[in-house]
């Protein structure tokens, strides 16, 4: 039998989920013997494949990334959701609280270090920014949830253990957390 | 009141008959989870969290609210109850800003807490995102609408407890908000008497204490020490949280007590501050305009060597603290009084002390307790506030007198010749001057028991008199000002027995005394003649807390006196400026002992966290003192509260003192 695939995306979030995930430290060892790594930020294997399990970190907070989320969950079997971001919306959703058009004009025109005379707003060759930053579970379908920010290492390695065991998990009281 | 029996999960709960099914289920361990409910605070079923089932009803009904009822079959802990708790938790997630990854009260968040005891690992409902103000106007107190709940305990803290009903609702629906006065930023509020219990009970991160998010969170704290204030006399009981072996915060303790677990601002705020001023760690000795370090030994010698010299010639004089402990004072008092019968002993505020101490005597002579324990207030039908300002002197006491006007519909009467404390809610405030007030109440205690209101003058003495009479419990607040006049004190306490101001502990007059533990220092330092600034002073022993300036009155005699030896925790100015020897001192969270507080109780100092500088304790410096003037230590009977806190006599039985006329 083939070893389950597993690939991950790191979207609208700061990467701290796959370093959480990367805190498993040598334990990861036992785990590459049950699971295959893919495309993940960490092998920076860019085409997710079809695989077993998808991993989101963060949130949609424009169109492209709500490309790969669905990209993500046409090619996976269950898909989890990292973090406050993927879980809540996150941090990002501190942007929720303004206008997009006001969110836009204050990272490109009007913040203090940007010089930006002409007042440009670029539109065409960068991904569309929806109206607020959204949780994963908006688009597409979430299997599991694993809040946390980020998510203790021990909690990653448990959803994935009781995944590999044909469990679809819920996290813990005792291992879940918000902050 | 009769005995009820509830089956609650099964399991047989008493109860008596008013409970609610919450407060059933809480006296027999039985949880339910709560988020608005507050004990101590009247039930108000907002946040839903509690619901429950009961049999035969085919709703569900919130527990903190539904009264029990004999029989009652209640259930808890259903899947229906749980789904529908989980849905009430999602439903305020998605409300308002609740995200916790930048919330200072994450860890403490009562919200969050119940959230992960759910499992909610998702919000299915759209969040709003509606984006309501940030007030930070308040000094210390910082309000972020967008984390509120409405669960309403700080509006009912600040109407229930400490009666400034500043706080309150304003719009509906997703638009309400907690406002402070009308509408008002919390710092600009007139009502606002910044005690900060809104911040105590707030279960989320709304209202947050500046200070306390970067001390620590309670969550952070390795330890709590119950504790008291000593600031002030009404030694409000204390929670001290310890982090990595410093006092963090400090909150309110007695919840179910009649204050309610709050603290006022000095409590709330000069606590933990005073753990940020810089400390004395060695004795100093003054060379010139400066100081050097010294030696225990060389200091205590120098100390010795000029409280003898000077007592030798009859020119030795202390004062001490009246935030010291009974154990404190009671050494001072050994030493000082009783061993070499020294004549110039004092405390920072002698002159209140010693005006009660004289007013109170012909009353401590019949056995009889002059004051009533300050809580009191709270059953009083009028109160009389004779020339203070309580929300300055023991701001607890301010609280009993809102609560109990606005709320109990008690009647407030203010007698003074300086502004009202009280403003608008007071139903009767006259200007009396301070020649005119022993008069005045002389005229109003006859008035009062010959119940022929005339005698009590014109105007609103009449009408005070007319009150008094038909008032069944009146109190009197004394202020420390007015109080420096024995007299006044006497006749004040007559005027209570005139109008049957009988409580069960004693008269209805509350002293306000300040300092800590006054109570017992009038019992034993407080001397019958005023001798500060009069005295020819050669050595001066001084023993301070540091915890609030000294009188301008004992400065004085600081700076008067040729030698001055400064017993401090703080080196905080002006005091070690008038030192010529300076001997540091355990800070109040460093040391234990007992105060006698006008609660009308003994309450216990503890140590929050031990002393981590070489310090001696009192009674090591006091021996070495002694030992060096060759003295031989004789210790008196007197116990600091022993006289003052017994009533043998029944309190209607009290006679009023004959006063002669001057």
């Amino acid at each position: 039998m083939t070893k389950p695939k597993l690939a991950s995306v790191w979207l609208e979030a700061c990467a701290g989920c796959h370093m959480s995930f990367l805190d498993i430290d040598e334990r990861i060892v036992d785990l590459l013997k049950e699971v295959d790594l893919t495309s993940t930020p960490i092998t920076d294997i860019k085409e997710i494949p079809e695989v077993d399990l998808g991993v989101i970190e963060g949130a949609l907070g424009n169109d492209e990334e709500v490309e790969i989320a669905e990209e993500m969950r046409k090619r996976c079997k269950i898909l989890i959701a990292w973090g406050d971001c993927a879980v809540f919306g996150g941090i990002n959703c501190m942007r929720n609280f303004m206008k997009k058009e006001d969110v836009l004009r204050e990272a490109y025109t009007d913040t203090v270090s940007t010089v930006n005379p002409e007042g440009t707003i670029p539109g065409e060759d960068i991904p569309h920014l929806l109206d607020q930053a959204i949780p994963v579970d908006r688009k597409v379908k979430v299997d599991v949830y694993v809040p946390g920010c980020p998510p203790d290492a021990d909690t990653i390695l448990y959803v994935f253990q009781e995944i590999l065991q044909g469990r679809i998990p819920k996290v813990p009281v005792d291992m879940m957390r918000y902050d | 009141m009769s005995e009820i029996t509830l089956i609650i999960d099964g399991k047989e709960c008493k109860g008596v008959s008013g409970d609610t099914i919450l407060e059933v289920a809480l006296k027999s361990d039985v949880y339910i989870p709560t988020l608005c409910y507050l004990e101590g605070l009247s039930p108000m079923g907002s946040c839903r969290m509690c619901v429950v089932e009961v049999e035969g009803s085919n709703k569900l009904l919130t527990s903190c609210t539904t009264p029990a009822q004999d029989g009652m079959k209640v259930h808890t802990k259903t899947e229906k109850l749980y789904n529908y708790r989980k849905q009430i938790l999602e439903l305020l997630f998605a409300g308002r800003n609740h995200f916790c990854m930048f919330c200072s009260q994450s860890g403490d968040c009562e919200l969050q807490t119940l959230a992960i005891e759910h499992g909610m690992d998702s919000v299915r409902y759209p969040f709003l995102y509606h984006d309501f103000d940030n007030d930070a106007t308040s000094e210390h107190l910082q309000m972020d609408h967008n984390r509120c709940i409405l669960c309403g305990r700080c509006i009912r803290v600040c109407a229930e407890k400490v009666g400034a009903h500043t706080l309150d609702y304003e719009k509906r629906g997703w638009n309400t908000k907690v406002i402070s006065d009308i509408g008002a930023m919390l710092g600009d509020s007139n009502t606002c008497v910044n005690c900060g219990a809104c911040a105590q009970v707030c279960p989320t991160g709304t209202i947050t204490i500046r200070e306390f998010v970067y001390r620590g969170r309670r969550n952070d704290c390795d330890e709590v020490v119950e504790s008291i204030c000593p600031l002030c006399s009404m030694g409000c009981k204390i929670k001290g949280y310890v982090r990595t072996g410093s006092l963090a915060r400090v909150e309110g303790l007695n919840v179910t007590g009649p204050d309610g677990g709050q603290l006022c601002h000095k409590g709330r705020w000069w606590l933990p501050e005073s753990t940020e001023r810089k400390r004395l760690s060695v004795p100093m000795i003054r060379e010139g305009t400066t100081f050097r370090e010294a030696s225990w030994e060389e200091a205590l010698e120098l100390a010795a060597g000029k409280m003898k010299e000077a007592h030798s010639k009859g020119h030795a004089g202390a004062i001490i603290s009246g935030m010291s402990t009974d154990e404190e004072l009671t050494l001072y008092s050994d030493v000082f009084r009783n061993s070499i019968n020294m004549k110039y002993i004092d405390c920072f505020n002698g002159d209140v002390l010693r005006g009660f101490r004289k007013g109170f005597k012909p009353f401590i002579e019949q056995e009889v307790r002059p004051f009533t324990g300050a809580h009191n207030i709270l059953e009083s039908d009028l109160v009389l506030v004779i020339g203070a300002d309580p929300q300055e002197e023991a701001p607890v006491t301010a609280s009993y007198v809102r609560v109990n006007t606005v709320r109990n519909g008690g009647a407030l009467v203010n007698l003074s010749s300086d502004k009202n404390p009280f403003g608008d809610i007071v139903d009767l405030d006259a200007r009396i001057s301070k020649e005119d007030l022993q008069k005045c109440i002389k005229n109003l205690v006859e008035a009062v028991s010959k119940g022929d209101t005339d005698k009590a003058g014109t105007g609103k003495m009449e009408e005070l008199a007319r009150m008094l009479l038909q008032a069944s419990k009146p109190v009197m607040i004394i202020g420390g000002n007015v109080a420096k006049d024995p007299v006044v004190v006497t006749q004040v306490v007559n005027l209570a027995i005139a109008s049957e101001g009988f409580f069960d502990d004693g008269l209805g007059v509350v002293p306000m005394v300040r300092s800590g533990n006054s109570l017992a220092a009038l019992n034993t330092i407080v001397g019958d003649e005023p001798w500060v600034n009069e005295a020819d002073i050669d050595c001066l022993f001084v023993s301070s807390t540091g915890l609030v300036p000294e009188t301008p009155e004992s400065l004085e005699a600081m700076s008067m006196s040729r030698f001055c030896v400064v017993q401090t925790p703080y080196m905080v100015h002006p005091l070690i400026n008038m030192a010529d020897v300076l001997l540091p001192a355990p800070a109040w969270y460093e040391k234990s002992g007992h105060f006698c507080t006008i609660e009308g109780e003994r309450r216990t100092l503890r140590v929050i966290v031990p002393p981590k500088t070489e310090l001696k304790g009192l009674s090591e410096v006091l021996s070495v003192i002694t030992d060096k003037m060759g003295i031989t230590l004789n210790s008196s009977d007197v116990r600091p509260c022993e006289n003052i806190f017994q009533s043998k006599v029944s309190p209607d039985k009290a006679r009023m003192a004959v006063l002669e006329e001057v």
